[in-house]
């Protein structure tokens, strides 16, 4: 029996060795990656300065032309990321400034994403990578993952824990500097295609104060940003569309743009436009808060 | 508790400490100590259904008594039928109800009469298929007087509810099993290394090769009307490797963990993708299933014994009630048919016992054919796993349809975020492990196994598949 104890606490020492060696060898390889997502892209490239950013889910990744700023003179990215939500965006802020980013202005999409302070399972994977170099992403963390310390402490968990986002096929990737779309286009991924799922119901949605959006909103404040606070478009075909004004009536500053796009050819499904409705949007958020800023 | 969730791990030593160190003394401690750990193990499951598990455990172990006390052929015939009854009613109740009802209501529709048909929508008990099946071997075991009746109800109740086996087999044989729970186990140190081997080897299979095969397999199926050609060809043998990896990993940790007790349970899978034809492909798969409807179903029903019509009768019947055995769905049953039909061609000629002795290659002809006839039975058994998996035979016969129409064969991304062949790498890095220790239970035992064990670990932790957790997917029959 000794010597089966022996055996089985060799396997033991082996499983634990082995998950040292994983976690640190993945950690190595999304050290050095910036061209698989914006996170990694932020963590590890320079520090860069812009005049305008957008931040918030896929309704602003998708939304948000950044070259049509870019054509104007404005140094924009599109730091918007499909899935996430103002807890993500508010990370993403908090690691820019860290890393000594010289913002001047974000457009932050608040619509659906605040009617409630989840996160997205996706966005915060790409965050776990860092979760013991960046004591940005550790801080922020601590305070709000109930499993944090299992993350923390426990060798390879995080990838385990996340293995679709971050696992070996995304480890591979980032090693070989594989490009994703996600960071190409100044960070703006336009849809293509009209008028799939033209029904949305938002009668469920109520939108309340939001820590997360608070946070963004102190974070600017603390750092000379304007914050600029739009709500996006939505196809006509949607159920409660009041809920828009309802936003309004939590936080007044948020400005409603849901119906500056109507016509569904310009959207690839009800709740994202497609380029061309990407393009008429952005121009006119260009129109009302840049129209003196020349090439 | 599934057998790869943290809980089981925390479970399994607490189980092996109190078996080995301090219910030792004897073998009726050593069996308490299991059946109180297999009654736990199954309450974890759904506490509710244990009142199935203690009634058919008394029922058989009375029926059993009391038709051996029987003077006359007639009430041990009366005592077989009445227990075997009551084991196929409840059953069917819980299995198959709302099935005969709802076909029968459709049946009736097809002849204009419109029916409500009450459906019990029943929770089913899990492992219900395995322990019921279990029991029936003993209770004929006895009618045919091959063995006698337990008397030690403590060693009884082992036999039916021993825990590594108690949700999804082996389907074990009284005169396998309870030989072996009515000595003492002394503990042993090979056996013991043997079963940690298998259940490190069976999570491989489980974690890395059904669940990675599992998220491609569902990405095509359930998006078939929208899958090209070799989608669908690749998201089918992505299937097979699922249900393989998932059933036979379940198996080996099971086998494992039964050795980790000293009690041997029967092989399950003896490398079935490597079957040279459709009845090896049967003695190869599912192994104490096939072999319960032989023995129990085959043999009765006349075997082989009346002629070929009657071989012809007998096997279609025993691949039909296999498929419904499975679950209560047209798609089982015509799964099974097809196997039949498979199968049909080598009964009458004869051939369904040609390839019974080892795969041996070599560099010539007779080999080349071995690895056609190995590749063509993995053929015709994918085509069927199509109707296992799919949900309805609208499903399986529009994804076949499509399959053998579309004809485009480009890549394409699925719905999980990946491309349509990006796994065919892992699989074939499975077969080729599989094919070279084709002659062990396991491939990490033996030379450089501390290597091996590494890989092993290796790969569970870096191609393992955790956030999107599946099930075994013979719970649910």
């Amino acid at each position: 029996m000794k010597v089966f104890f022996l055996f089985v606490g060799k396997i033991m020492v082996v499983l634990l060795l082995s998950a040292f060696a994983l976690d640190l060898g993945y950690s190595y390889v999304y050290s050095k990656s910036t061209t698989r997502n914006k996170i990694e892209n932020i963590l590890n490239g320079e520090p860069k300065e812009f005049d305008v950013i957008m931040l918030g889910s896929s309704r602003a990744n998708n939304h948000f032309v950044p070259q049509l700023f870019i054509e104007k003179g404005l140094k924009a990215y599109n730091y918007g990321m499909s899935g996430s939500r103002l807890q993500e965006s508010a990370l993403v802020l908090q690691l820019m400034l860290s890393k000594k980013y010289d913002i001047k202005n974000i457009i932050l999409e608040v619509d659906l994403n605040i009617n409630t302070e989840g996160y997205s399972d996706g966005t915060r994977a790409r965050f776990m990578p860092y979760l013991k170099s960046n004591e940005t992403v550790a801080n922020y963390y601590g305070e709000i993952i109930p499993e944090f310390q299992s993350l923390y402490y426990l060798p390879f968990y995080r990838y385990i824990q996340y293995d679709s986002q971050i696992g070996f096929r995304e480890m591979v990737f980032a090693a070989i500097h594989k490009s994703s779309a996600s960071v190409l286009n100044e960070g703006f991924y336009a849809l293509q295609g009209e008028g799939l799922n033209m029904q949305y119901d938002l009668t469920k949605y109520t939108p309340k104060k939001n820590k997360d959006y608070e946070l963004i909103k102190k974070l600017c404040n603390n750092n000379g940003i304007n914050l600029i606070v739009v709500s996006t478009p939505m196809c006509e075909h949607v159920k409660g569309i009041n809920y828009f004004e309802a936003i309004k009536n939590v936080y007044p500053e948020v400005h409603n743009y849901e119906n500056v796009v109507t016509e569904d050819k310009y959207f690839s499904t009800c709740g994202h436009m497609n380029e061309a409705g990407a393009r008429v949007f952005t121009a006119k958020i260009i129109e009302d808060f840049f129209p003196t800023k020349a090439k | 508790m599934f057998f790869n969730s943290l809980s089981f791990a925390i479970f399994l030593p607490i189980v092996f400490l109190f078996y080995w160190f301090i219910f030792a003394k004897n073998k009726t401690t050593q069996n308490a100590v299991l059946i109180v750990a297999s009654y736990y193990f199954y309450s974890c499951w759904d506490w509710r259904f244990l009142f199935l598990l203690v009634f058919s455990t008394l029922l058989d172990y009375f029926s059993a008594i009391m038709m051996e006390n029987s003077t006359t052929d007639k009430k041990r015939k009366l005592w077989l039928w009445l227990t075997i009854g009551i084991n196929l009613g409840f059953l069917g109740v819980f299995k198959y109800y709302d099935f005969f009802a709802q076909s029968f209501a459709d049946l009736l529709q097809g002849f204009g009469f419109h029916t409500n048909p009450v459906l019990l929508k029943l929770i089913l008990p899990v492992g219900i298929s395995f322990y019921t099946f279990h029991g029936l071997s003993y209770v004929i075991d006895i009618y045919y007087k091959r063995i006698t009746a337990e008397r030690n109800f403590i060693d009884y109740s082992l036999f039916v509810s021993y825990f590594p086996l108690l949700v999804a087999g082996p389907i074990e044989r009284a005169t396998h099993l309870l030989p072996q729970v009515k000595v003492k186990r002394h503990f042993d140190l090979e056996k013991a290394k043997e079963g940690v081997y298998q259940i490190i080897w069976g999570l491989v299979k489980k974690v890395v090769i059904a669940d990675s095969c599992a998220t491609y397999a569902n990405a095509v199926f359930d998006h078939y009307e929208s899958m090209n050609s070799l989608s669908l060809a690749l998201g089918a043998v992505y299937f097979a490797f699922q249900i393989y990896g998932d059933f036979s990993g379940y198996s080996d940790i099971a086998l494992g963990t039964s050795k980790l007790f000293g009690i041997d349970l029967l092989k399950n899978f003896n490398y079935p993708y490597f079957s040279r034809d459709i009845a090896e492909f049967w003695r190869r798969w599912h192994i104490s299933l096939s072999s319960w409807f032989r023995d129990y179903l085959y043999i009765p029903l006349g075997g082989s014994q009346g002629g070929m019509w009657m071989k012809v009768r007998n096997t279609f019947i025993i691949f039909l009630v296999s498929g419904f055995w499975h679950g209560a769905n047209w798609t089982y049953i015509v799964w099974g048919l097809i196997n039949a039909i498979y199968f049909l061609p080598l009964l009458l000629q004869n051939k369904n016992r040609s390839n019974m002795g080892e795969i041996v290659m070599g560099w010539d002809i007779g080999s080349l054919k071995t690895i056609l006839n190995i590749l063509g039975t993995f053929a015709l058994s994918t085509l069927a796993w199509i109707f296992f998996r799919a949900k309805s035979l609208t499903e399986a016969i529009g994804y076949l349809q499509r399959m053998f129409t579309d004809f485009h064969f480009e890549s394409q991304y699925l719905n999980n975020e990946r491309y349509n062949f990006e796994l065919l790498l892992l699989v074939f890095v499975f077969v080729g492990v599989e094919w070279f220790n084709r002659s062990k239970v396991e491939p990490l035992s033996g030379k450089a196994s501390w290597i091996k064990v590494t890989l092993a670990i290796m790969a569970l932790l870096a191609l393992g598949v955790y956030s999107d957790y599946k099930e075994f997917i013979y719970f649910q029959f």
